[in-house]
């Protein structure tokens, strides 16, 4: 096109000819010359790409994610089960029976007070001592009642109840007997002597009351109330033998630490039931434990050991330990345990180590750069719209806009930004907002105190070029005012946006480092390289385990440095004062 | 082209011989330190000034700097809006007009300006600069725009392949024929020149006038051309006016102005045009003092703090106008009777 009959115009005299010149530079291209002739800036350009690198790509490349936490499997000793002397009643409701708290404490009244019976709640309550800590609560019912008077006596029955001649009958050979008791058609009447009254009532069994634990052999076996009683009545009389619900029992007392063994006779042989003991023996866990533990542990507390073997499910002999305080017994033994990945240092499998968390350094140093990275722009963007449309109306059209504007600037800037950051981030705390959100939340926060110093900018600018003659020019041409302004005057102003904006990223992924190291930024489980460097307000972290914060710093650094590089040179590279 | 001449030809025919006629006008600038204060006072740029041009003529406006000649010029444009006062372009007032009117007028009034540098957008190539105006008026249909903006920078002394350029490529004399290009591409009638040649060397000064003259031929070309060179605008101008602190105090044909100057401020004028020649002996008529504040102008005639020939009436009374020849037109108290 340059050549196409170049001289049909005019005279080759008239013109101002220099067509050797062939290369045409545009100006953004001799900007973009100059800018990498610039090695300060080269070497920025160089670190901002590999920090996007690092972090967008980067994050897509690791294995891990960013919130993945490191566990690993050790042997550690753990407590397994605990021993107690057992110094409470404890009470074996019989079947059907209820006994109300309430009643427990009367009941505890009644035994220290040496009382045979109280009341609790309109009930009556009679406490049968049966041996040591071995007691019966029993509720009669009166079926009849017996008042000698003169040598005459007289029977009553209770309401509702009937005394059979029968029955009498056995009462007056109970008497004479002696005996207390008499039985009648399955049931027990007990003869109560009370004065000149004799009362003939129906016991009701509710609750053994003793200090006794037991426990089966089987995790089938179910320990009912007459056995128990039948058990710990054989243990206080020392009878061997016993007989209860139609089953034999065998019982091997230890008298010495008031323990014993229940066998039951079935065809002939001892079968394992059932084991007592005033030590109660319960697992940590919701494990089940065997008899034979149980044993095993009274045995060694017995015999004052600090540790004991016991054969596992399996057949391995594991060694537990016998730690005692006062009437306790802690039995801990080894166990593989899952165990997070803490502070490790540099490895192959975690080139950066992990952090207090267990989560890999490297991994979240990538996704941290991505948030501040993200930030930084967003922010800068937010910045950018609201400050060129702000300054850019205040300059263009001036008078009383500009000043409405600006004095709007200057409140802004009136604004001490750093505690309005601290209340907004603990509003959110209080809020509970989710960490997302609050990212976002951050980036507009950001965005909106830092619009002003663009604007002031953008403003100062437009105010000037607007009386440049170009402009005038452009009006006397007749051209629009869309035209005017987005075709002569936005180009004019981007060189001086594109330093401050690339000069504010550095300054707000500074700022956002140290809302997040304060705990007011973004929050985990987000990383971002600020609240990585979190991890140093623990002084042990901050002394031994530099991988964790050093890292991130270095990130830091090397960004904003990157950032402002690349402004300086991009400042250098647009002033028309500098040397090509 | 053709067909815009003709309809040249035709207005020629139906309208007066003269462009544009200005009566009386007047610029007030106020004078105000920031938003809240009130008014101070004015600056009177221009204070009453009258003038007609005729078709395919040059009218020259001399004066010091700071007379109020710039501010002329672009109120008869529009580009400031006026105080007082009439300005009739082609029988219309252009202060008349609405907005959307005006921009089709833009294209008959241009401007080319004093400073090359600062008149040229820096980031715009040159055939955008010039070219854009001729798009958004549609000035010629879109297939022939390249061939239309060839011929206008070929008229201007510019080569083809500029167009692809950006301002700073160019010397000061090829930006003034960028701006002079600019001017001409939307077809106007009538172009005030605002010191065109003012920031340019002597050499290249000589080429812009001479570009001027030829397209004024060419093109029937009506220029208002504003200088503080004497020579320059004796040079190119039909008609001189000369301009002291807002007023035109002496306005006539060039050679009324130039042989036989009436006002003692044009006398001084013309004095200090230097002559090269070291033989001759130069009578200078010096002005004492410096040119007085328009905020602030001296009562009477404006020119008697530093007239030579001042009488006890100059310092009170305004002189009115007077014609003392055909055409000739002096705003003094010498020739009053």
């Amino acid at each position: 096109m340059a050549n196409k009959d170049k001289n049909r115009h005019i005279s080759t005299s008239t013109a101002l000819d220099d067509e050797q010149r062939v290369k045409v530079l545009s100006p953004g291209m001799l900007v973009a010359k100059r800018f990498f002739r610039n090695r300060l800036a080269v070497a920025g350009i160089i670190i901002l790409i590999s920090m996007f690198l690092f972090s967008f790509v980067g994050g897509l490349l690791t294995p891990y994610d960013e919130t993945q936490v490191f566990k690993f499997y050790d042997i550690i000793e753990k407590d397994y089960a605990g021993a107690a002397v057992n110094t409470e009643f404890q009470y074996y409701e019989a079947e059907g029976e209820t006994f109300p708290a309430v009643a427990k404490a009367q009941l505890i009244l009644a035994i220290n007070n040496g009382e045979d019976s109280f009341v609790s709640k309109d009930v009556n309550y009679s406490l049968i001592n049966e041996g040591k800590d071995f007691y019966r609560i029993v509720q009669y019912q009166e079926v009849a009642r017996i008042v000698t008077k003169k040598g005459i006596s007289k029977l009553t029955p209770a309401e509702g109840e009937t005394f059979t001649s029968e029955m009498e009958s056995l009462y007056l050979k109970a008497v004479e007997e002696g005996q207390d008791t008499f039985e009648y058609d399955g049931t027990v009447y007990h003869i109560l002597q009370n004065g000149s009254t004799t009362v003939i009532a129906k016991a009701k069994e509710i609750s053994i009351v003793s200090k006794m634990m037991f426990s089966a052999y089987s995790q089938d076996t179910v320990i009912d109330y007459n056995f128990r009683y039948a058990a710990e009545k054989a243990m206080n009389t020392g009878e061997s033998r016993f007989e209860v619900n139609g089953s034999e029992y065998e019982m091997d007392l230890d008298v010495e630490d008031n323990s014993a063994v229940f066998y039951l006779l079935k065809d002939g042989q001892k079968i394992e039931y059932a084991l007592a003991s005033n030590m109660s023996i319960n697992a940590v866990d919701k494990d089940f434990l065997s008899i034979e533990f149980k044993a095993a542990v009274l045995n060694a507390i017995d015999n004052g050991d600090t540790s004991f073997v016991f054969p596992d499910k399996d057949g391995t002999e594991v060694e537990y330990r016998l730690v005692r305080k006062n009437n306790q017994y802690t039995i801990r033994k080894y166990t593989e345990t899952e165990l997070i990945n803490v502070y490790e240092s540099p490895s192959k499998k975690h080139l950066l180590g992990t952090d207090g968390n267990g989560m890999d350094i490297l991994t979240r140093l990538m996704y941290g750069g991505r948030i501040s990275l993200m930030i930084g722009f967003l922010v800068v963007i937010i910045e950018l719209i609201i400050g060129v449309i702000l300054g850019g109306v205040a300059g263009y059209f001036g008078g009383w806009v500009d000043n409405l504007i600006m004095r709007f600037v200057d409140i802004i800037y009136c604004i001490p930004s750093l505690p309005l950051y601290i209340i907004i981030g603990s509003v959110m705390d209080f809020l509970r907002i989710d960490p997302k959100i609050r990212i976002f939340i951050l980036m507009i926060i950001l965005g909106l105190l830092g619009w002003p110093s663009i604007a002031r900018m953008v403003r100062g600018q437009i105010l000037s070029l607007r009386e440049q003659e170009f402009m005038t020019a452009t009006e006397a041409l007749g051209i629009s005012v869309r035209r005017r302004i987005f075709k002569h005057l936005v180009p004019n102003v981007i060189p001086q946006l594109t330093v401050i904006a690339t000069m504010d990223l550095g300054s707000i992924i500074l700022t956002e480092a140290t809302l997040s190291f304060f705990g007011l930024g973004v929050k985990f489980p987000y990383a971002s390289w600020g609240n990585i460097i979190n991890a140093v307000n623990n002084i042990y972290v901050m002394t031994n385990y530099w991988f964790v914060w050093i890292p991130a710093g270095l990130l830091i650094l090397i960004t904003v440095l990157g950032f402002n590089f690349v402004g300086d040179g991009l400042r250098d590279a647009f002033d028309p004062k500098m040397k090509r | 082209m053709e067909d815009k001449n003709k309809v040249n030809q035709v207005s020629e025919d139906s309208q007066s011989d003269y462009i544009l006629e200005v009566r009386d006008l007047k610029k007030y600038f106020p004078i105000k330190t920031n938003v809240f204060a009130k008014q101070k006072g004015e600056v009177k740029a221009v204070d009453g000034v009258s003038f007609k041009i005729k078709r395919g003529t040059t009218m020259g406006l001399v004066g010091e700097s700071g007379c109020g000649k710039s501010t002329v010029g672009r109120t008869i444009l529009r580009l400031i809006e006026k105080t007082d006062g009439e300005v009739l372009f082609n029988g219309k007032d252009i202060f008349d007009i609405n907005k959307k009117d005006l921009r089709k007028l833009r294209t008959d009034m241009q401007i080319i300006f004093q400073d090359p540098y600062s008149s040229l957008s820096p980031r715009l190539p040159i055939g955008e600069i010039i070219g854009e105006a001729v798009r958004e008026h549609n000035i010629v249909p879109p297939e022939e725009y390249e061939d239309y903006i060839d011929d206008i920078m070929a008229a201007c002394g510019l080569q083809p392949y500029h167009k692809d350029r950006y301002p700073h490529e160019f010397s000061g004399g090829q930006r003034q024929r960028i701006c002079i290009a600019r001017a001409l591409a939307v077809n106007p009638q009538f172009i005030v020149c605002d010191e065109p040649v003012s920031a340019l060397d002597v050499s290249i000064q000589a080429q812009i006038i001479n570009l001027l003259s030829d397209l004024q031929k060419s093109r029937n070309l009506t220029y208002l051309f504003i200088s503080h060179d004497l020579s320059v605008v004796e040079h190119i101008s039909d008609t001189v006016g000369v301009m002291y602190l807002g007023n035109l105090v002496e306005y006539g044909k060039k050679e009324d102005i130039f042989r036989n100057p009436a006002h003692p401020y044009t006398q001084a004028l013309l004095s200090a045009v230097p002559v090269p020649d070291p033989d001759v002996k130069m009578n200078r008529i010096i002005l004492e003092g410096s040119i007085p504040s328009p905020a602030n102008p001296p009562s009477g005639c404006k020119f008697h703090t530093r007239c030579s020939k001042c009488m006890e009436c100059c310092r009170t009374q305004v002189p009115e106008v007077k014609e003392i020849e055909e055409g000739h037109f002096v705003q003094c108290h010498l020739y009053n009777d």
